[in-house]
């Protein structure tokens, strides 16, 4: 069985089996080369008892807030306002061990549409994971992403109605509705399943990593940490804080 | 292989580089939006040299300002004070003058749960559903709809004596000029500014179904003001139905003294009690679904003039606007539209002809946008003009606008 990890955070999707889509293709490959990444670990079956768990804390910066409106100044009136969703980072290993890609099958998440705001703000997927946007408010929303790694327009529809997207490729994803300028959120797609969102205090736990040294990165809003060495024991618990810069 | 990059970006936000969010201040009492518009057009055709004029003012929203060749920043900000009460304000600069206020208003929450507000201030329109819609993103296409922008030749400082001096002024709202008030040619005014707000208060309720709106002006809708110049007050309503979802009908209703005391005066008149009223009522609509858009709107306009020499003007003359257009989102960030707009105006009888008051004007709009990131989008237009005169009775042209907002 392939590992589940964080299944207490909110918005996080694991997939089970291999990534139909596959990483990030031969260019990205060789920016791994160049940084010498190929010498970590080698993650099999074989290995599958040799894991241990990366787990801290990252101090959530004052981002801004995530479904702040524009003044409105033409409207006849205040917009209802939904409070904001708290604040959540994703960490992630910045390289992956050998054989991570071959580990996942598509997953499936949800993304709701509720109040005028995305839910949850921040998502974070493998590969190949299918998701779902229903929109649960009872005016329509068009949901829309031009980022390079998925551009999608569903069009506008309206309560009770889902669309769905497949995403294929690694990266970050901005995710729009057309007809609402405030409403947005982030999916972020990962090539492995070596990641984690935080919780509303920022704490976050990475389990299943095969023993070695990764740089961990923490990511927030946009706004990434330096990537931070960490060695994990076999069998054990390596703790790594992200403090505010 | 071995190892790959996580994330197969090199930035933390690849595709959104622009931030489209406005900024927040003070933990979120304070925000602040803004944009800058670029437009530029020019008149082609078999006739037309290089990158033509627009010389027949169809596009001009003053003598000196046209729709076509602009560049616009506006900065809107809102400070909310508490639960019940906030200042919202936006000022624009258009074509590099000084920045212009164009909307700075108190908006009153007395019930926070209930959607019931009432706005003081110079304030955002009651009457119509485009003039609340002008910020560049949220028009389909580059041009204004003719009833929010084409000048026809009325004034509110300057009168026609008679019939025969309208009838002069046929086609020529840019730069009109009459016998009764100010002598000096200005512009006239269109059915419904949207360049400028009114002044006074407003009380609007919503319901997930139903909104309703009134407010009382010191402006009408063709000549919005900050300084009352008569002693009317304009009275505007509006209701907007949502029947059913992506469907939004609104009906609006106004009725306002418009001509300025100054004009009234040189006919005799006072402005504020003698009826010299701009009376109007709208009715629009839109539909959407899935990749389409479809938006319809009516204004009849009515504007009673003071009977001041033969051939009389005795009663209101009417300008009648309607406006369809539509949008096709044909991929993701990519779209095409289309408006077809028409103006007629009443007849009135001159001493030597029966005719229109103001020529019937008609514009062919199609184009698209394309939009680089979430709050970056260029659009292209082509717009046909055709006006029953003879001085300029056609102008196509061809345009391109850049917008960027947050």
């Amino acid at each position: 069985m392939p590992p589940m990890m964080l299944n207490d955070v909110v918005g996080s999707v694991r997939s089970t089996r291999a990534a139909t889509v596959a990483a990030p293709g031969a260019a990205v490959a060789a920016v791994a080369l160049l940084l010498g990444l190929l010498d970590a670990p080698l993650l099999s079956a074989q290995v599958g008892d040799r894991t241990g768990v990366i787990r801290g804390r990252v101090e959530l910066g004052r981002s801004p807030a995530s479904n702040a409106r524009r003044p409105g100044v033409g409207d006849l009136g205040a917009a209802p306002q939904s409070p904001p969703e708290p604040r959540r980072a994703v960490v992630y290993l910045e390289s992956a061990p050998r054989g991570a890609f071959e580990q996942t099958e598509p997953g499936r998440a949800v993304m709701d549409q509720r109040n005028e705001t995305f839910v949850p703000h921040l998502l974070a997927i493998t590969t190949g994971t299918v998701v779902d946007f229903p929109n649960s408010d009872r005016i329509y929303h068009n949901v829309f992403s031009l980022s390079k790694v998925a551009r999608f327009d569903l069009g506008r529809y309206a309560v009770g109605r889902s669309k769905s997207v497949r995403f294929d490729r690694a990266g970050i994803v901005r995710v729009f509705c057309d007809i609402h300028s405030h409403m947005n959120a982030f999916i972020l797609v990962f090539s492995h399943p070596f990641f984690a969102l935080t919780d509303a205090e920022g704490r976050y736990r990475i389990e299943r990593v095969p023993r070695g040294t990764y740089n961990v990165v923490a990511w927030q809003e946009g706004t990434s940490s330096g990537p931070r060495p960490a060695t994990v024991p076999e069998g054990g618990t390596t703790e790594l804080d992200f403090p505010r810069r | 292989m071995g190892a790959a990059m996580a994330l197969a970006t090199s930035g933390p936000v690849a595709a959104q580089v622009l931030d489209a969010r406005p900024i927040v201040l003070g933990d979120g009492r304070v925000t602040i939006s803004g944009g800058v518009t670029a437009t530029f057009g020019c008149a082609a055709g078999p006739s037309v040299q290089g990158c033509g004029d627009d010389t027949g003012f169809f596009n001009y929203t003053d003598y000196e300002r046209s729709a076509l060749r602009m560049l616009r920043l506006d900065i809107s900000a809102a400070v909310r004070a508490s639960d019940r009460l906030a200042l919202l304000a936006e000022v624009r600069s258009d074509n590099g003058r000084g920045p212009e206020p164009y909307a700075l208003f108190v908006r009153v929450r007395p019930w926070p749960a209930r959607r019931i507000d009432i706005q003081a201030g110079r304030i955002p329109p009651t009457f119509g559903a485009f003039a609340r819609r002008t910020y560049p993103s949220d028009n389909l296409l580059i041009g204004y709809p003719l009833g929010y922008q084409y000048l026809t030749s009325l004034r509110p400082d300057a009168l026609p004596a008679n019939a025969d001096e309208l009838l002069r002024m046929r086609g020529r709202g840019w730069l009109s000029s009459f016998g009764v008030g100010n002598p000096v040619p200005d512009k006239g005014v269109p059915l419904v500014s949207a360049f400028g707000w009114d002044t006074g208060v407003q009380l609007h309720a919503a319901t997930d179904v139903l909104d309703a709106a009134v407010a009382v002006t010191t402006g009408t809708l063709s000549h919005p003001l900050v300084e009352d110049d008569n002693d009317g007050q304009q009275v505007a309503g509006r209701v907007t139905v949502r029947p059913l979802p992506g469907l939004v009908v609104g009906a609006s209703g106004a009725r306002g003294p418009y001509v300025a005391r100054s004009a009234a005066a040189a006919a005799g008149l006072d402005a504020g009690r003698r009826g010299l009223t701009q009376i109007a009522w709208g009715a629009d609509a839109e539909y959407s679904r899935d990749h389409y858009l479809v938006r319809a709107e009516a204004i009849v306009s009515d504007w009673r003039l003071p009977i001041v020499a033969a051939p009389a003007i005795d009663s209101p003359v009417r300008a009648v606007s309607t406006s369809v257009e539509g949008r096709y989102r044909i991929r993701p960030g990519l779209y095409a539209a289309a408006r077809l707009d028409h103006l007629a105006f009443s007849e009135i009888v001159g001493t030597n002809r029966r005719d229109e008051w103001d020529a019937p004007v008609t514009r062919l709009e199609i184009g698209g946008g394309y939009s680089l990131m979430r709050n970056l989008m260029l659009k292209l237009a082509w717009q046909r003009n055709t006006r029953d005169t003879t001085r300029t009775p056609s102008r196509t042209f061809v345009a391109a606008q850049a917008v960027f907002w947050f």
